[in-house]
């Protein structure tokens, strides 16, 4: 029996009586992974009648849905590559078809009169599901450098770069999990992520390849499926995270008669179901508040370290947890360090070398010799280990004696008080720090602030002290251009903004 | 004076925003995403709501929730499906 996970799924179908679940707003579908697999094999005879082949690519452009997952099979046993677009990020389904070469486009959205005739429907691939096809497909072995899917990654300016990922990366990435997280019969994955984003679609994998429950959502669906799907572990981000400890923390303060431990306990349940063993963040760094609040609400989190071009490098799980780490390093993974303390991540198997979709240049400043990629993120290994992110490369501020700081781990310990919303640390002479510190509320409480302010400098060393705090008024929105659509901060615009208060001598709260 | 579902929606979205806003004060028109709240939290906030009023969320689709943008749709959507149920 091989041991390619990809290699396993296109052999033949799954063992009986593990079952995927559907959920949408209005729509429930339960099928067993048996008659998943059935299905995708039709789906594969229709694409195969539609000319697709090996190595040719196809396009989906559509929300979480049945189709989607029975199309991906298909494409995995016919060797066609899948390119994923998430809604709302891609639309224009005739330009993708000509900017990508795709053989064929499907989609949940409406399509166009004059559409080409390579943009498809969904409503087709749900009836080649339900029909017999003549030709079924044949038998296919894949090679570890050989490449299924092309993952997107939306970088900050310019159009998303596109990267193949290997089968061995895949299959290398997929067994490192499963030997910490052993996902087995029982266990219900629920993935409500688009499964455009390639590892949202491992859990399916892992489903059909070690013989356990799945239930695939939309977002809009998701908090509304966990209850009823009662899920053994929820693949999020910490937006959900945070969410989710909101939405608790306000459901436990109605509860009445019980100790706030235990409503919050109550709280957790009602939210994500009575079955929960552990939830699962990644893709960006989780506020530790949150991951400790819903661990103790019984709700572990346990978070990674992982890019598009790396997949996953490190992972807490419940053998091995370090908080405020991201874990140790998976097998098959090597972190190494630059000169500037920048993570450098081998792979036994690489996702790839280069992009295939990118601006000159890019695949160079990424992929390093030998497929070693430039996380661009800076951090350690401590002595058990466990990695610890500390922030970008380009937050790093050379002050005027040459001493690097980090500021991300300054910002962050700002924030712990609740009169902080946002902070973000500026070194406007090059011998001191500064902070623009976004009030809680509009009315800022200065004397919160002034200690947590306090509190912060006692806590770093001589070369991290924040010299003064600017409190901006106007708070940084959205709308006023100082944060991002995902409510981050931006640098640029905030300093722009409070510059002459960050510059003077007067203005602000002074450290004692 | 207001339907008993703006009641409702004022209390639930008051409690959804970071800090919680008065109920009374939250204006009709104004997009919920100018009141800080990202997609996740608006979609908890309809979830819990459709609990609250007893809408089976289920009774929406995709793109009614993407087009809820402001509290007066949310109230002018709810209210329609709530009036269903009864």
């Amino acid at each position: 029996m091989t041991d390619s996970v990809i290699n396993r799924l296109v052999a033949g179908p799954p063992a009986p009586g593990h079952r995927i679940s559907f959920i949408r707003l209005g729509s429930r579908r339960t099928l067993d992974l048996t008659e998943l697999y059935e299905q995708s094999g039709r789906v594969a005879a229709y694409l195969q009648s539609l000319g697709v082949g090996s190595g040719d690519r196809i396009g989906i452009l559509a929300a979480n849905s049945l189709e989607w997952v029975l199309l991906d099979l298909a494409a995995l046993r016919l060797k066609a590559v899948v390119a994923g677009f998430e809604p709302g990020k891609f639309a224009d389904a005739a330009e993708l078809v000509a900017r990508y070469g795709l053989t064929v486009l499907f989609t949940d959205q409406d399509v166009p009169a004059d559409a080409p005739a390579a943009v498809r429907t969904f409503a087709e691939v749900a009836e080649a599901a339900g029909q017999a096809w003549p030709e079924p497909p044949g038998p296919v072995v894949y090679g570890p450098e050989e490449v299924t899917t092309i993952k997107f990654t939306s970088g900050s300016t310019g159009a998303p770069k596109g990267l193949g990922a290997t089968v061995g990366s895949i299959d290398a990435s997929m067994r490192a999990v499963q030997e910490i997280f052993g996902h087995r019969s029982g266990d219900n994955l629920f993935v409500f992520l688009p499964l455009s984003l390639l590892q949202q679609r491992y859990w399916l994998y892992s489903a059909l390849c070690f013989g356990h429950d799945a239930t695939v959502t939309t977002y809009e669906a998701a908090f509304a499926a966990l209850g009823t799907a009662r899920p053994t572990v929820v693949m999020g981000v910490p937006a959900f995270f945070e969410a989710a400890r909101q939405q608790i923390g306000q459901d436990a303060a109605r509860a009445d008669g019980v100790t706030p431990e235990a409503a919050r306990r109550a709280a957790a349940r009602r939210l994500f179901g009575d079955r929960i063993r552990y939830l699962w963040t990644g893709s960006a760094p989780a506020d530790r508040e949150v991951l400790r609040y819903l661990t103790d609400a019984g709700l572990p989190v346990y978070e990674g370290y992982g890019l598009n071009e790396t997949c996953i490098v490190s992972k807490n799980h419940p053998g091995a947890h370090r908080e405020g780490s991201v874990g140790r390093v998976l097998r098959g993974k090597e972190v190494l360090f630059d000169e500037d303390g920048v993570i450098l991540v081998r792979s036994e198997h690489p996702v790839n070398r280069r992009y295939e979709f990118a601006e000159p240049g890019d695949s160079e400043r990424m992929f390093v010799a030998d497929g070693v990629v430039r996380t661009g993120d800076l951090g350690y290994v401590d002595e058990d280990g466990f990695l610890f992110i500390q922030g970008r490369a380009d937050d790093v501020i050379v002050l005027g004696n040459g001493k690097k700081v980090i500021v991300r781990p300054i910002e962050e310990h700002m924030r712990t008080s609740p009169a902080i919303e946002e902070c973000v640390v500026f070194c406007p002479a090059q011998t001191s720090l500064v902070a623009v510190v976004s009030p809680s509320s509009d009315t800022a409480d200065l004397e919160a602030i002034a200690e947590q302010l306090a509190r912060t400098n006692a806590s770093f060393g001589r070369d991290e002290q924040i010299r003064k705090v600017v409190v901006a008024s106007p708070r940084p929105s959205i709308a006023n251009g100082m944060l991002t659509s995902q409510f981050k901060p931006r640098r640029q615009a905030i300093f722009a903004a409070f510059q002459s208060q960050i510059t003077n001598n007067q203005d602000g709260i002074h450290a004692q | 004076m207001p339907s008993d579902v703006e009641t409702i929606a004022r209390e639930n979205l008051s409690a959804a925003l970071q800090p919680p806003a008065d109920p009374h004060e939250i204006e009709p028109d104004l997009e919920l995403t100018d009141y800080g709240l990202t997609s996740l939290q608006k979609v908890l906030f309809l979830t819990r709501l459709c609990e609250d009023l007893a809408v089976d969320l289920a009774s929406l689709t995709e793109r009614d929730v993407a087009e809820m943008r402001t509290l007066h749709d949310v109230v002018d959507t709810l209210s329609r499906h709530a009036g269903k149920a009864s």
